[in-house]
């Protein structure tokens, strides 16, 4: 297998993994090295099938397969020798990656509990929209203000930003203001907790197999 | 402004102060030291609006004024100092220290900007500073380093009548002791307080050797506050706000089955046993006729049992605990022997929860306070 173009690169003989993607691009895996390919040609590239020259079959190769690069001129070329399996699969449309699972779990599990923010606490809606994206949850306190929830799984910096620039947003607007910010995460980061504070932000750390009501099987005397 | 202070006063004055000022602050005066000159020396304090520590040393003024320099340069620097007498001297925005024939010039931080100290008055008692110290040392390991339950990362001092009980849990387990509180110089109506725990161990050890501590309540503005003063030194810290859980109903009134056993030979036998185990997992403990055996179900490379000598009274009790919970208690009892005591329950998925308590001897049960409550963990076969 040769890499030729922008650098040079060559793996020798073995068994290897190819995997050729509906984009065109061509991937060479070894059994280790996780996602990692060893060697890859990505979109856009076109890819060709010829026949081995002399020197080639003499080398023991069955197929030459090259893969060009449409804007660079790269190719990766791999002399086949034998092959072991070869299958072809439809894959169908991508649904994407669910990252936010947990993060819209907490939102519902803390909308219901409430009470964790503090007594008298009420449910103004979730996902309150405002000029720039939605809060997590808008509540009011016992006292009748406004409170703005940002959730995270992590609470680091950004998550402090985020609610920073919705808080000061949501200020200018005389039926909410004042409104004052929690920043509740399953772990606060140090310096995130003591951004948030520095700006009034009070920091809520969440247990979210104590709000799901899964036990940790450790007794507890209360 | 210009004075002269004892180098050995003046570097333990500002180690003092500095001791409980946060490493790092979003205001960079509050890492600052303040040092005024009064009537009849200099006084030094620091405030992050959390915490804050004052004292006043003896000084020659030769010329008063205030200033505000960084406290940990200004410890690290007063540490290292020759053994000769110390002078400070302010020059525009400059602070010459003078030691032998070492000097020093720190840039002053603006004195206007520094936040006012809190104001200490309230209703206050007095409480004498070894055993207040000891007393913290106890109960304050059991609070919760857990910030999802701030009420329980602080230590609770209830006061009444003429006894003051510091409380602390993380509900796995719950340590109290209660020790003389004279409240004949101010008032002393049942009043609750809940202190950071990590503030109250830093107040401890700082005033263990000072005689009495003058603990004062201050609420002011809606802000609550405890201030602790001794010997010219005072720390305040803002309290926690929530109501701690009502954890001393906890306690079982009677218990009729218990252990005694010698409490140096369990510590050392429960530390060798559990060097097999997982982190988190528990020793199970069997007392019976023959004493008390202590086994470490461990993992597959290794287990681990021992027998210590234990004199059982009432029923056979296998208990299964986690054994740094159990060590933390064990160390605090401060006694010769400990008892061990095991309470009923109707509950079977929780076992009754274990009560530690100092005893004198044998037969004689220990005279001080302090008890330490802990759950014991479900017994895996």
């Amino acid at each position: 297998m040769d890499y030729a173009g922008r650098l040079s690169a060559h793996l020798p003989l073995a068994t290897r993994l190819l995997v050729i993607k509906a984009d065109g691009s061509l991937l060479v895996h070894s059994d280790g090295g996780s996602y990692k390919p060893l060697n890859w040609m990505s979109p856009p590239c076109t890819f060709a099938v010829s026949e081995p020259d002399d020197v080639q079959t003499d080398a023991g190769a069955t197929e030459i397969w090259t893969v060009t690069h449409t804007k660079t001129s790269d190719r990766l070329i791999v002399s086949v020798h034998e092959v072991l399996h070869d299958s072809s699969h439809e894959l169908g449309i991508d649904p994407g990656l669910q990252k936010d699972g947990v993060e819209a779990h907490l939102q519902k599990l803390l909308a219901e509990q409430l009470g964790l923010l503090g007594d008298g606490h009420t449910l103004v809606r979730r996902e309150y929209m405002t000029a720039i994206g939605p809060v997590d949850i808008l509540a009011r306190d016992g006292d009748g203000r406004s409170v703005a929830i940002e959730l995270k799984r992590r609470g680091d910096i950004d998550g402090v930003e985020q609610l920073t620039r919705y808080l000061e947003l949501m200020n200018r607007d005389p039926l909410l203001s004042p409104v004052t910010g929690v920043f509740a995460a399953q772990e606060i980061k140090p310096q995130a907790r003591t951004l948030a504070e520095d700006r009034g932000i009070r920091c809520l750390v969440l247990d979210y197999d104590a709000m799901k009501g899964v036990d940790s099987g450790v007794p507890t005397l209360f | 402004m210009r004075f002269q202070a004892n180098r050995d006063v003046l570097s333990e004055a500002v180690s003092f102060t500095v001791k409980l000022l946060p490493q790092r602050t979003t205001l960079p005066i509050l890492s600052g030291v303040l040092i005024s000159t009064t009537d009849d020396g200099i006084s030094l304090s620091a405030f992050d609006y959390e915490v804050s520590a004052q004292t006043q040393i003896s000084a020659a003024v030769e010329e008063p004024g205030r200033v505000l320099v960084s406290g940990r340069l200004l410890a690290e620097i007063a540490s290292k100092l020759p053994n000769a007498p110390v002078s400070f001297a302010t020059d525009d925005n400059r602070i010459v220290v003078t030691c032998g024939s070492a000097s020093f010039t720190l840039l002053s931080m603006p004195v206007e900007e520094y936040p006012t100290l809190p104001q200490i008055e309230g209703e206050s008692g007095l409480v004498p500073a070894d055993e207040f110290s000891e007393a913290v040392a106890q109960v304050a390991v059991a609070a919760s380093r857990d910030d999802v339950t701030p009420v329980i990362t602080g230590v609770q001092l209830e006061i009444s009548q003429n006894r003051l009980s510091l409380v602390a849990t993380d509900r796995y387990r719950v340590a109290v002791r209660e020790i003389d509180w004279d409240g004949s110089v101010g008032r002393s109506e049942p009043s609750t307080a809940l202190i950071p725990a990590r503030t109250l161990q830093e107040i401890g050890k700082t005033f263990g050797h000072n005689g009495n501590i003058q603990v004062t309540l201050v609420a002011k503005d809606d802000r609550e506050l405890i201030a602790f003063t001794a010997e010219k030194k005072t720390v305040t810290s803002l309290l926690i706000k929530g109501n701690f859980p009502p954890v001393k109903r906890l306690f079982p009134e009677t218990v009729e089955n218990y252990a005694v056993i010698n409490t140096a030979d369990l510590i050392e036998a429960t530390r060798r046993v559990s060097l097999v185990l997982e982190r988190e997992a528990a020793l199970r403990f069997t007392f019976n006729v023959d004493g008390l055996t202590l086994e470490a179900i461990g993992s597959e490379q290794a287990q681990a049992s021992e027998s210590v000598e234990a004199l059982v009274t009432g029923d056979d009790t296998v208990v299964s605990l986690k054994p740094q919970f159990l060590l933390d208690g064990l160390s605090a009892v401060h006694s010769e022997f400990v008892r061990i005591s095991f309470t009923k329950t109707d509950n079977p998925n929780k076992p009754g929860p274990v009560l530690v308590t100092s005893q004198t001897s044998k037969e004689q049960a220990g005279s001080d306070s302090y008890r330490y409550l802990l759950q014991p963990n479900l017994l895996l076969r």
